[in-house]
């Protein structure tokens, strides 16, 4: 199965989410968000452009991300957000809180 | 009427991708929508508000039954999906523990240092539909309803 994400470190650490961001496949992204956490980042571009369907567990692990982020002090941004992903975000009133 | 269109799946997680896929198509013949990109059969295509609402919706109550209605047992989440002139009915059965609604708390107010990781399935399933019934069974009983 294709990763639903793909990490870029040039020129700026971004992180693209791709596909399905679901129950099966948002455990991989919470390990890989463990890992970019490792380095603690200063600040990290979340593009979900790619980004096609997510449910609440894909949602769980995007908010993991974002406390962690926030918790080290640095900053996370969030682009291109679309169709049904950007109505989850706004449903569950995330949208203000993520800068979308 | 139309006939309903009838699946049954294993109940686990790893048969839901067949059964959105199923959801989304059904969810087409009501709204209408096109898919954007339709020589691409790996995409599940959802854009219209109306498959969006019952695509999201679907998806979260099959996790519900994957999760917990079948965590210590096995068995099958049997579909029925009946698209109408201008809504769609999906009845879901399935034969596992029965899940208790009263659980399901309010979700809490969002804000940047109180964002919730969990219990937020079954409140985008509530709020993207125009009616949710739950019935325990055996068979447990769901039925979702969608007004275009």
């Amino acid at each position: 199965m294709l990763a639903p994400y793909e990490v870029t470190r040039s020129p700026h650490l971004t992180l693209a989410v791709r596909g399905s961001l679901d129950i099966n496949t948002a455990p991989a992204l919470a390990e890989e968000v463990d890992r970019i956490m490792a380095n603690r980042p200063p600040a990290i571009t979340v593009d979900l452009g790619a980004l096609e369907l997510i449910d609440s567990s894909g949602v769980a692990a995007l908010v993991k991300l974002y406390k962690a982020i926030r918790a080290a002090g640095g900053t996370i941004t969030f682009v291109n957000t679309r169709d049904q992903p950007l109505a989850i975000f706004k449903l569950l009133k995330m949208d203000r809180v993520f800068g979308i | 009427m139309t006939a309903p269109i009838r699946l049954s799946v294993p109940g686990t997680l790893a048969y839901r991708a067949v059964a959105v896929r199923v959801v989304a198509e059904a969810a087409r013949l009501v709204s209408s929508s096109k898919r954007r990109e339709p020589d691409n059969p790996l995409t599940v295509d959802v854009t219209d508000p109306f498959d969006t609402a019952v695509v999201s919706a679907f998806m979260e109550i099959f996790n519900n039954i994957a999760l917990h209605a079948y965590s210590a047992a096995t068995g099958t989440i049997e579909l029925a999906i009946t698209p109408g002139e201008r809504q769609l009915t999906i009845e879901i059965a399935d034969t596992g523990a029965p899940f208790d609604m009263t659980t399901v708390t309010p979700l809490p107010d969002v804000t940047a240092d109180a964002l919730p990781e969990g219990g937020m399935g079954i409140h985008i399933a509530t709020a993207m539909l125009d009616e949710v019934s739950y019935q325990p069974g055996p068979p447990n009983r769901w039925r979702l309803l969608k007004r275009s």
